[in-house]
């Protein structure tokens, strides 16, 4: 098991379905992480930091336990989480460059870690053991970031004016690829599906409107009426097109601790 | 009671185990109700606490003092305990 190399093309190097939607969540996860980390220190008050540090930290704890969910798929949990580069990264795009403001912040917080609390659900009453065992603690302290979430999505779109027109924007940027990310399109997926890993496509977008549609709405946006953005989509890494940038790779990987590493 | 950026001032109770008296931990400023109980849990986030309450200060009416954070929720017309 582990990668698995495609047609003898040593450079393309997939893995398995389960393998795929595992390293998808993980390196979302990580690179969510470093987004939130972004915004320790000049969030608009010192409690909105320290959330912000607390939610970081929550995504790198849920990180570490999907990639060790991969050792038993055959993978080297140590050359996934520290040899990839920024080309080999599964991350949701809307990750792949920071949040331009706070209103980019709040946004991402309800349209990525929204989609990653229903993918999460959707692992979690599947057939895979470790994610039934594993993945509920996860979902328990994800409520809070869906609270944050919440809380200050509504708050600025019902201050109106730049704000808000910017949260809109920030959201309705995301959503189109994120929702892809999400709900992927493809053989690996559909097997994911068919083997009970992972609810089908209507139930995750049920559970999407149920969780976040009514938040979306607050900024005038119909979830319900987006579709996914799948152009240059990359059945190996299950997204489109892109890459995070190598500066937020390199904080992921742990590049300058590398002399540290104890593993 | 509102703090310079408008927001609020909330006091956090918390327990560690079942059965043991709330005990006051601290207190956080936040914009409203849902943001203070997440901000609370955050904060105070180096127990395993088993519960956490979130009371905004202007809630808290003292009742033998009458100095202090909430000094100014002493019911109009008394004066002292």
């Amino acid at each position: 098991m582990g990668w698995e190399r495609a047609g003898g093309d040593s450079r393309a190097m997939t893995p398995a379905p389960l393998a795929r939607h595992i390293l998808s969540l993980a390196d979302t996860k990580r690179l969510l992480g470093i987004r939130y980390s972004d915004w320790l220190l000049g969030s608009p008050s010192i409690e909105t930091g320290i959330a912000a540090s607390s939610m970081s930290q929550d995504e790198w704890g849920h990180a570490r336990l999907l990639y060790a969910m991969l050792k038993r798929l055959g993978f080297d949990p140590f050359e996934v989480e520290h040899e990839r580069p920024a080309a080999r990264y599964y991350s949701a795009p809307a990750l792949d460059r920071p949040f331009s403001d706070w209103a980019h912040f709040v946004a991402a917080v309800v349209v990525v870690d929204g989609a990653l609390s229903v993918a999460l659900e959707s692992f979690a009453s599947g057939n895979f053991a470790l994610a039934r065992s594993r993945v509920p603690k996860m979902l328990a302290e994800e409520a809070y970031h869906r609270r944050f979430g919440t809380a200050w999505f509504t708050r600025l779109a019902a201050a109106g004016g730049e704000g808000a027109a910017r949260l809109r924007d920030s959201a309705g940027a995301m959503l189109p690829t994120t929702l892809a990310w999400l709900l992927p399109a493809d053989d690996a997926h559909d097997a994911l599906v068919a083997d009970g890993n992972v609810w089908p496509e209507d139930r995750v977008r049920d559970q999407c409107s149920r969780l976040l549609g009514g938040t979306l709405a607050t900024a005038g946006i119909d979830l319900d009426a987006v579709e996914p953005a799948r152009d240059g989509w990359d059945p190996e890494r299950r997204r489109g097109s892109g890459a995070p940038g190598e500066e937020a790779v390199e904080r992921a990987r742990g590049d300058r601790n590398r002399d540290l590493f104890v593993e | 009671m509102r703090t310079g950026l408008g927001e609020d001032v909330y006091e956090v109770f918390a327990r560690k185990n079942r059965g043991e008296p709330l005990r006051h931990i601290g207190y956080i400023d936040a914009p409203g109700d849902e943001l203070a109980r997440v901000y609370a849990w955050k904060t105070y986030d180096e127990e395993n606490w088993f519960e956490m309450c979130v009371v905004p200060r202007g809630a808290v009416i003292p009742v033998n003092r009458v100095e202090g954070p909430w000094a100014g929720n002493v019911p109009e017309g008394t004066h002292g305990p």
